[in-house]
């Protein structure tokens, strides 16, 4: 058993494992419908690869991850695709996004799948491996798990974190219990991905059970140590597991892996070792479901997709008795408002919380600077101060306070005396610097383009004057070469104007018309235009009105002038059409006429299927279709007619 | 008489020395522009859509530096012109609303069988964000488009529509708590206290 060194802060609230860590793992039956978010993980979200109405099999690839940090999805278990649609997420905003939904079949029938064995391929397959499987951290997170085991340096120590810290949450403990093995083989491929590091297994000192059994199968297997450190919350955080069994701190805004370090949840080690010797991709995980609430507290294999709703009901929560439904631990989970949302790769655990247990929103009091969050902050900050700085918006102080380092961990909004939910700040607080960070980048990207187009129209103007200036100076030069070959030739302006005149004469007798086609656009265009102007002035004259502006009388005059103008371009236009033998009108009744005729065709020949008095029906499906077909030749004549005028108005 | 010549010649000498470094420096260290309109130009929000009462923020930020009132920028609204009396150690004082209101932030969608292909819009663009060729339909690219609103105006059809952004998962972010301060007296609690508890 390794050395443990201690970290700053933290705090011992109840445990409340009890509840939930008594009796063995229970896999949940298959539900009517799994509903699959395609983004469960920290990246970009998976893209889909089937369609409504695809059957698919259990554990079939059905969304594929897009880009490095990405992961895939598949089908839990066998069923329909039946909507690739809109679904309330599983998280905080509780906005919507693109989600497969699933009608399972009850088959439970597994794609063809096959494990391998980890000795005997290269390091490349082992990876590919888990990465297909699409396995994310299982310990809340959700980072894929394959971009963390590809680290570029090297990697000297992997830590297991099994501390499982947060009160009332037991999955980890179960699984230990009932899956020591597995967990081992998943925490030897891992090393044998990394070179064989070090191994470190972090477990809180109330986890006795399991910490027994991992020693018994630990005997006999060497660079596999496990740690038994001292329950304190938040002991389960990377940055702090680390500290506890290296006594090393990761410098800000660095990684673990810049101190030779890797960290990878008990469940994810378990998740892997599916994958890599059965074949299995992530399609199902341990939560755990307890509070007052769930008469059967435990902890449940669910498969990934499975509704809330579902699981509440399977656990027997009592939905009356439930004041908070919270998704993930009391101290850093967030409350559920709706109960159709899916249980997710990173879901740890439904917390059905009786009022007892979960006091109520608080009114909360002012701070009173009694410094108790700053004694408990893990990431030895100074909580009063980022709160100060949040609430008073200045992001920038609050940034130089090392906001980004504080791990959310909730220790200090939980010894609050004034019950000030200082998390909640932190969180909105990260979520402006962000915003701010990315308008920054906006603005700087507008101001780039700004000044970009400024220059080019810039360019453009010096362009022109410059061409004009040089086709001045060659065709006064063409001029003088002109005169000095040919020096008795007539008068050039003279000449010029002759020319001039001469084409004048040119387009008078040859009367250029549009094509009629184009005329008849231009003609509505300019209705449309004529239109637009009038409403724009309207409104400029009614705001004038309402703000008792002096230009209301030249306002007035323009609207008049307006009207009769847009009056004028429609009037134009249905002479156009006149002309043209278009009348709108008249083409729509036509047109409105066929169409009836051939729904009483449609309908005659509907019910000629269902009828017994056949022949008669029949005789009256030919009249009909002669009315059908007189209508549609009526329509095609009128077509006609009006094409032949347009070529007619063109010719003339 | 001869030292008399002699110091005036050497201070004469050091003048020179002297003038020739200062002169140098001044050419060699030169600053480019204006540092503090550049500074400016830094906080606005390059929305470049001409509230303020000028061509563009830059001409804005100039305009401030020459004095004009720091509260003429909508768009950028109240944080802007805490940024701005930051910097130029003023007092902060509320948007002109002359000069219109904070709103939120739009985009311009062109409605694209409404367009007439006039190519109106581009030119009033002050980043290219709209994309087209005359008697072509025109789009404007969401990702550059800054929703200035000028491109609104021109459009002979009236077929442009400035639309809120979309608040997606990814984009969203936690609100401030609602702050009560009331007096109600709370046992302090015996339970765990999610720090969402409080929402
Ligand atoms: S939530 Fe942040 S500030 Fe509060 S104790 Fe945890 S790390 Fe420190
Ligand atoms: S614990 Fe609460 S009251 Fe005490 S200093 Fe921190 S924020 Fe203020
Ligand atoms: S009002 Fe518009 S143009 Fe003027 S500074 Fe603000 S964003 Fe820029
Ligand atoms: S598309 Fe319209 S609203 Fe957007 S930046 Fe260009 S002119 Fe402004």
């Amino acid at each position: 058993m390794g050395r443990v060194w201690p970290f700053h802060g933290g705090v011992h609230p109840p445990e409340n494992k009890l509840q939930s860590n008594q009796s063995a793992i229970v896999p949940m039956p298959v539900p009517k419908q799994l509903v699959l978010p395609l983004n469960q993980h920290i990246g970009a979200p998976a893209k889909c690869l089937i369609e409504v109405g695809t059957k698919v099999l259990k554990g079939q690839l059905i969304a594929s991850a897009q880009g490095f940090v990405s992961a895939n999805l598949h089908a839990p278990s066998s069923g329909i695709i039946t909507a690739i649609e809109e679904r309330t997420l599983p998280h905080p905003s509780a906005l919507m996004d693109l989600c497969i939904v699933i009608d399972t079949d009850g088959q439970d029938q597994w794609v063809d799948h096959a494990g391998i064995d980890p000795l005997s391929v290269h390091k490349g397959k082992l990876l590919q491996c888990i990465r297909s499987a699409g396995i994310t951290g299982m310990g809340g997170a959700g980072f894929p798990s394959a971009v963390k085991l590809q680290a570029k340096s090297k990697i000297n120590t992997l830590i297991i974190n099994a501390a499982e810290c947060e009160p009332y949450i037991t999955a980890d403990d179960r699984l230990i219990r009932e899956y020591s093995e597995q967990i081992i083989a998943g925490i030897q491929i891992i090393r044998q991905l990394l070179d064989q590091p070090a191994c470190i297994i972090g477990i809180e000192d109330n986890k006795a059970e399991a910490i027994a059994i991992l020693s018994q199968a630990l005997t006999g297997i060497d660079g596999i140590a496990v740690a038994v450190i001292p329950t304190k919350y938040p002991s389960g955080g990377e940055k702090q597991l680390i500290q506890i069994l290296t006594g090393q701190q990761v410098p800000h805004g660095g990684i673990p892996a810049d101190l030779g370090l890797v960290c990878h949840n008990v469940g994810t080690a378990k998740a892997i070792a599916d994958a890599v010797l059965l074949g299995q991709p992530l399609i199902s995980r341990v939560t755990t479901v307890t509070g007052k609430a769930a008469a059967k507290a435990g902890n449940y294999q669910v498969l990934i997709g499975t509704q809330v709703s579902d699981l509440m009901a399977f656990a027997e929560v009592d939905l009356a008795a439930t004041s908070r439904l919270v998704m993930g631990g009391p101290m850093m989970g967030f409350t559920l408002t709706d109960h159709q949302v899916s249980v997710v790769k990173s879901t740890n655990c439904i917390l059905a919380s009786s009022e007892l247990e979960l006091a109520p929103v608080a009114d909360h009091h002012a701070c009173i600077r009694c410094g108790q969050c700053e004694v408990v902050c893990p990431a030895e900050l100074l909580p009063q101060q980022l709160f100060w700085f949040a609430k008073a918006e200045e992001f920038d102080k609050a940034q130089s306070h090392n906001l980004a380092d504080c791990i959310e961990c909730g220790a200090c909004a939980w010894v609050c005396p004034s019950q000030i939910p200082l998390v909640q700040y932190y969180r909105f607080a990260k979520g402006r610097v962000k915003t701010l960070h990315a308008e920054t980048q906006l603005a700087e990207h507008a101001r780039l383009r700004f000044e970009t187009r400024e220059q080019r129209l810039i360019d453009e103007k010096l362009a022109k004057e410059e061409k004009r200036k040089a086709r001045a100076v060659a065709a006064a030069a063409a001029q003088a070469a002109k005169r000095a070959a040919n020096p008795d030739a007539e008068d050039p302006i003279a000449a010029a104007l002759a020319r001039v005149n001469q084409q004048k004469q040119a387009a008078a007798t040859s009367f250029t018309a549009e094509p009629p086609e184009d005329a008849y656009k231009a003609l509505k265009t300019a209705a449309a235009i004529t239109r637009t102007k009038l409403k724009k002035s309207s409104k400029a004259l009614t705001d004038a009105l309402a703000s008792g502006h002096e230009q209301v009388e030249s306002l007035q005059t323009t609207v008049d002038q307006l009207t009769l103008k847009a009056d004028a371009a429609k009037a134009a236009l249905s002479a156009y059409e006149t002309k043209l033998g278009l009348d709108p009108e008249h083409e729509k009744q036509l047109q409105v006429t066929a169409a009836k005729a051939g729904a009483v065709v449609r309908k005659l020949e509907k019910s000629l299927a269902t009828a017994e008095d056949a022949a008669a029906i029949e005789a009256q499906i030919v009249i009909a279709k002669t009315a059908h077909a007189t209508a549609n030749q009526a329509l095609e004549t009128y077509q006609h007619k009006s094409t032949a005028l347009q070529q007619q108005t063109q010719e003339s | 008489m001869q030292s008399l010549y002699f110091a005036i010649m050497v201070l004469a000498l050091l003048a020179l020395v002297f003038g020739a470094i200062l002169g140098f420096a001044a050419i060699r260290f030169k600053v480019d522009g204006d540092p503090i309109v550049d500074q400016i130009d830094n906080l606005l929000p390059q929305t470049q859509c001409g509230q303020c009462g000028h061509p563009g923020c830059r001409p804005y930020a100039e305009a401030i530096a020459n004095g004009e009132a720091i509260n003429h920028c909508p768009p950028g609204g109240e944080s802007t012109i805490k940024a701005l009396a930051d910097l130029l150690d003023v007092e902060a004082i509320p948007l002109d609303a002359e000069h219109g209101t904070e709103a939120v932030r739009t985009i311009a969608y062109i409605r694209e069988d409404e367009c007439i292909g006039c190519t109106k819009c581009i030119q009033a663009c002050p980043v290219d964000a709209i994309l087209g060729a005359a008697k072509q339909m025109h789009t404007v690219i969401v990702d550059e488009c800054t929703g200035c609103d000028l491109c609104v105006e021109p459009c002979p059809v009236d077929c442009i529509d400035m639309l809120p952004i979309e608040v997606t998962p990814a984009s969203w972010h936690w609100q401030p708590p609602t702050d009560i301060i009331a007096t109600s007296n709370h046992a302090h609690h015996a339970a765990p206290q999610g720090d969402v508890s409080h929402g």
